[in-house]
């Protein structure tokens, strides 16, 4: 795309897309650092994400700064304003993915030691990554203005759901057969849940990109489209 | 019929303008341009600098007919008329299709005398009394009666450039014309008094057929319906003012009100 | 050594000076780069060499001009002294005549002498010349170098030589500026000095009321009461020259600069204008002669035809109509000046009101053209009632006191003429009064023109 006439201008976009990138990042890590923790009970890790989260929320406000400061002064018109309205609204989705991220960790240190013996653990590492990756390749869509990208986002929604659904499953079977273990799969139930959460918000993320690219808001869109929506 | 398609060739439209060239000696200064306009919206006419906005806006009441080397093709109709006929007079055009200018020039006369301008010389009014009420309304319609009710005999040119430019506003409203031209009219006021020329506007706005050209992006977004992009003489978007401004179709309007152009 | 050649000597030293001082500014100037003090350096070498070439040229110039001044004087001087000139003869004049001779042949000016005793005194004065040559050549060569030397010393690298040279350069422009400045005030001294000589003994009542001019029959010794009363040519000239010329001028020029402006196409604009101006170019002296031979009896002619039979050959309406269309470029160059300088965003308003072109022009254009039209106009009359030539040559010198334009009226300036053609003392009353119309004159036009450029002024101000 060609360059703005106020040089100044583009320099305050590339800072911002720069800014959101590293959240996007951020958050993605502490998405993977958490299922890490969890899988191996690392405490420490936990740790780190918990304590990493307070970055990503300080991004934000310094990303909702600029974005205030470049509609004021500079006026966006057309894909800059489009861009710049989802920029914002992105980075407080990141800023809950990266929350969701954080309560993961938290529960690691409550699930104690007993893992081995928590049999429908096995199931929450791949659908993290799934939604680890859909908040990845919605940053990437939103850094390229890829269209395609963000659908193909919105579309693996789905999956996470299909996902939250059988763990559901799995844990209420799990409990009815090992009561003792209730308290713990109640925590990876609301894991299960936070991840679910996460595919949710990357899907808004992914939607917002593709506003921003096509000046278009998606097409009757089945929003957070779970039967698991039930709370929240 | 869409809503877009609804604003953009309205049922019952003013003016119509087809396929509209206009050449300075050889040079095509438009190239082929078509719009309505009608009496309910407000158009705007925005590109750079020397892409044609105020030859094509000049078309439309043939003030053109005063530059010596200018030649139009194409048909301008109002009312269904069209404008070019050899049966149109222009002094009843330009009555009925006023224009404002870019910089405000009152005529160098009183308050008064400016706005009675186009009603004596239209034979509007046959007695002092009617003149009168002809400059109150105009006056108040351009929203300056109550700051110049008390010095309707001071000179137009001591009042501020605002007042002036609203002056001039109340002058072609004066004659009671149908469709309104405006040709960079806040180009040399302040923000305030840019303000009250576009509440101006907003206030107009179905009374008169407008049309206004600017460079101000904000401006053109804030009173316009439709707005026309310029660029190099031809008309490269013709749009509703909302679209334009958040999601243009063509590149070049997106460069342009991006400010990405040149 | 002959002036020329001196002169010659001091350029050739001016020269000198500006190349070595300037060569000199040059090596102190790199000096100064050299140690990286380039602030150090104030002037160009230009400046420097300009500063001692003025130095060594000026001063060396001024004594020049007063040397040539004093020199005769005391080469006479030492001529008397001389033995030969015990012989000469004790009348003045007598002696002078002798004196300028030899002097013109010991100059070389003339060949042989009429008068022998001329002849004796060559010599004396051919050695005296010399002598007096050489010292003044001396003694400029010496201030030359001394005011060379003197600046060339002064050269350093923080000299402000070129503060110095440019104050010259100023004096001297302001020195040519006052020049014109002195001039006019030396007019004015002198129309005052001669008009109060006038005023003692006419009294400025008489002149400026009096109804009666006959400055003959003062001359005449008639006495001068009652001689000088001026109304009569006042009037004469308002008539002609404010009044008739005004009516021709003011409505062909304005119609004329409308025309130009507003409803003529660019070729024909440009053929026309020059031509208009053609007829600024005529010299009055032809309008002059066009007026008293064709126009006067033509008009006179149809007078007659008419039954006016008191028609004169010298009417005023003949002068006046000829001045009316000289001034007609006048009157339309800056009517036409003005009504340009009107922003065409007026004529665009009033057009895209409805207004056709006309109603714009009189309703729009010429309102707000008024004052620099007006302003025009007064300068026109300025002119008009200075214009001398055809109403000389046309106008006739009866002073009438009369509004019948067949009849002869004569003008302040056609008498100042008469008054002055011809020998004349220049202690009579009647030369004098020509000062005195001069003086009216004068200040009559100078009032014009400072309103009439004030309002022109004020118009302009106006528009932008
Ligand atoms: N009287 C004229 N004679 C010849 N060419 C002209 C004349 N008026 C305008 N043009 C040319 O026509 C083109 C369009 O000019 P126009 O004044 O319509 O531009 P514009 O879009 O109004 O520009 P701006 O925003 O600067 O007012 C320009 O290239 C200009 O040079
Ligand atoms: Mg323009």
């Amino acid at each position: 795309m060609a360059e703005h006439t106020i040089k100044a201008f583009d320099e305050e976009i590339d800072r911002l897309r720069g800014l959101i990138a590293e959240m996007g990042g951020r958050a993605e890590a502490a998405i993977e650092n958490a299922m890490l923790a969890l899988q191996r009970q690392d405490k420490v890790l936990a740790a780190q994400v918990v304590e990493g989260d307070k970055r990503i929320d300080a991004i934000e406000a310094e990303v909702e700064k600029l974005i205030i400061q470049v509609i004021a002064l500079r006026a966006p018109m057309a894909n800059d304003l489009r861009d710049v309205i989802a920029a914002l609204k992105i980075v407080s989705v990141v800023e809950r993915i990266g929350d969701y991220a954080k309560n993961i960790a938290k529960r690691v240190p409550m699930i104690a030691a007993n893992t081995r013996t928590l049999e429908p653990i096995s199931l929450l590492p791949s659908m993290g990554q799934v939604a680890g990756e859909m908040v990845h390749d919605a940053l990437n869509a939103f850094a390229a203005r890829d269209a395609d990208l963000a659908l193909a986002v919105v579309e693996r929604d789905t999956v996470v759901d299909d996902f939250y659904n059988s763990v559901f499953r799995t844990l209420v079977t799990f409990m009815v057969e090992n009561p003792k273990t209730i308290s713990e799969c109640a925590h990876l139930l609301f894991i299960a849940k936070n991840i679910e959460r996460i595919g949710d918000h990357a899907t808004n993320v992914a939607e917002m990109v593709y506003f921003a690219a096509t000046g278009q808001t998606l097409p009757d869109r089945e929003r957070g489209g779970s039967n698991a929506a039930m709370e929240d | 019929m869409t809503e877009e398609q609804k604003l953009l060739s309205p049922a019952d439209p003013k003016m119509t303008a087809r396929d509209v060239k206009v050449f300075y000696g050889v040079k095509e200064a438009i190239k082929g341009v078509s719009i309505d306009v009608d009496m309910d919206n407000v158009t705007a006419f925005i590109g750079p600098s020397g892409c044609g906005k105020s030859t094509f806006l000049r078309t439309l009441n043939r003030m053109n007919d005063t530059v010596a080397s200018a030649r139009v093709e194409g048909t301008i109709t109002l009312d269904g008329e069209d404008i070019y006929a050899p049966s149109m007079d222009v002094v009843q055009l330009r009555a009925r299709v006023g224009m404002v200018f870019q910089k405000p020039n009152p005529f160098p006369k009183s308050i008064y005398e400016n706005i009675a301008y186009g009603p004596r010389i239209h034979g509007l009014a046959s007695a002092k009394a009617d003149l009168d009420v002809i400059v109150e309304k105009s006056l108040r319609r351009a929203g300056l009666w109550d700051e110049v009710k008390d010095r309707l005999n001071d000179s137009g040119t001591a009042l501020s450039g605002g007042q002036q430019q609203r002056l001039c506003i109340g002058r072609a409203i004066a004659v009671e014309p149908e469709v309104i031209l405006m040709d960079e009219p806040c180009s040399a006021l302040d923000p305030i008094a840019t303000a009250k020329i576009e509440e101006l506007i907003h206030e107009l706005r179905g009374r008169y057929g407008i049309v206004i050209v600017t460079h101000n992006m904000q401006q053109a977004a804030r009173v316009s319906q439709r707005t026309a992009f310029f660029h190099l003489g031809e008309l490269v978007e013709y749009g509703v003012t909302s679209d334009i401004f958040t999601n243009p179709r063509q590149e070049r309007t997106k460069d342009y009100i991006t400010g990405r152009y040149g | 050594m002959t002036g020329p050649a001196i002169l010659l000597l001091l350029a050739g030293l001016g020269a000198i000076a500006w190349v070595s001082a300037r060569a000199r500014a040059m090596r102190l100037a790199d000096v100064a780069r050299a140690t990286g003090r380039r602030d150090a350096v104030h002037s160009l070498p230009g400046y420097h060499g300009w500063y001692v070439a003025l130095w060594t040229l000026i001063p060396a110039a001024i004594f020049l001009a007063v040397w040539a001044n004093v020199a005769p004087g005391l080469v006479t001087q030492q001529v008397l002294h001389d033995p030969a000139a015990q012989s000469l003869p004790a009348d003045a004049f007598a002696r002078s005549a002798i004196l300028g001779e030899a002097r013109a042949i010991a100059a070389g000016d003339q060949a042989a002498a009429f008068n022998p005793a001329s002849n004796a005194l060559v010599d004396p004065y051919s050695d005296a010349i010399t002598k007096y040559g050489v010292i003044g050549a001396v003694l400029a060569l010496i201030l030359a170098f001394a005011g060379g030397a003197y600046a060339f010393t002064r050269i350093r690298a923080d000299f402000r030589a070129r503060t110095r040279v440019e104050r010259l350069v100023m004096a001297t422009l302001l020195v040519a500026s006052l020049l014109a400045i002195v001039t006019t005030l030396g007019i004015v001294g002198s129309l005052l000095w001669e008009s109060f000589r006038f005023f003692s003994m006419v009294s400025p009542i008489d002149f400026l009321f009096g109804l009666k001019w006959s400055p003959q029959s003062a001359a005449m010794g008639y006495g001068n009461d009652d001689a000088f009363g001026a109304v009569p040519l006042f009037w004469g000239t308002i008539f002609i020259g404010a009044i008739i010329a005004m009516i021709v001028a003011i409505p062909l020029g304005l119609m004329s600069a409308v025309y130009l402006t507003q409803y003529a196409s660019p070729t024909v604009r440009k053929w026309m204008k020059p031509l208009l101006e053609v007829l600024a170019g005529v010299p009055t002296v032809v309008y002059g002669y066009f007026a008293a031979l064709t126009i006067a009896p033509a008009l006179r002619d149809l007078a007659v035809s008419i039954g006016i039979h008191s028609a004169s050959s010298e009417s005023a309406l003949a002068a006046g109509l000829v001045m009316g269309v000289m001034i007609i470029p006048f009157v339309s160059s800056m009517a036409d000046d003005s009504i340009a300088a009107v922003p065409q965003s007026m004529r665009d308003g009033s057009l895209a009101m409805g207004a056709t072109t006309s109603e714009t022009i009189r309703k729009v254009m010429i309102p707000a053209a008024l004052p620099g039209v007006v302003g025009g106009v007064l300068l026109a009359v300025s002119r008009a009632i200075g214009e001398t030539m055809i109403v000389v040559m046309a106008a006739g010198l009866a002073a009438n006191l009369t509004l019948n334009p067949f009849a002869s009226v004569t003008t302040v300036t056609t008498q100042i003429v008469q008054l002055l053609t011809g020998d004349q003392e220049f202690d009579s009353a009647k030369t004098l009064a020509a000062f005195a119309l001069g003086l009216v004159l004068f200040i009559v036009t100078l009032l014009l023109n400072i309103v009439a450029l004030r309002v022109v002024k004020k118009y302009r101000e106006a528009y932008e």
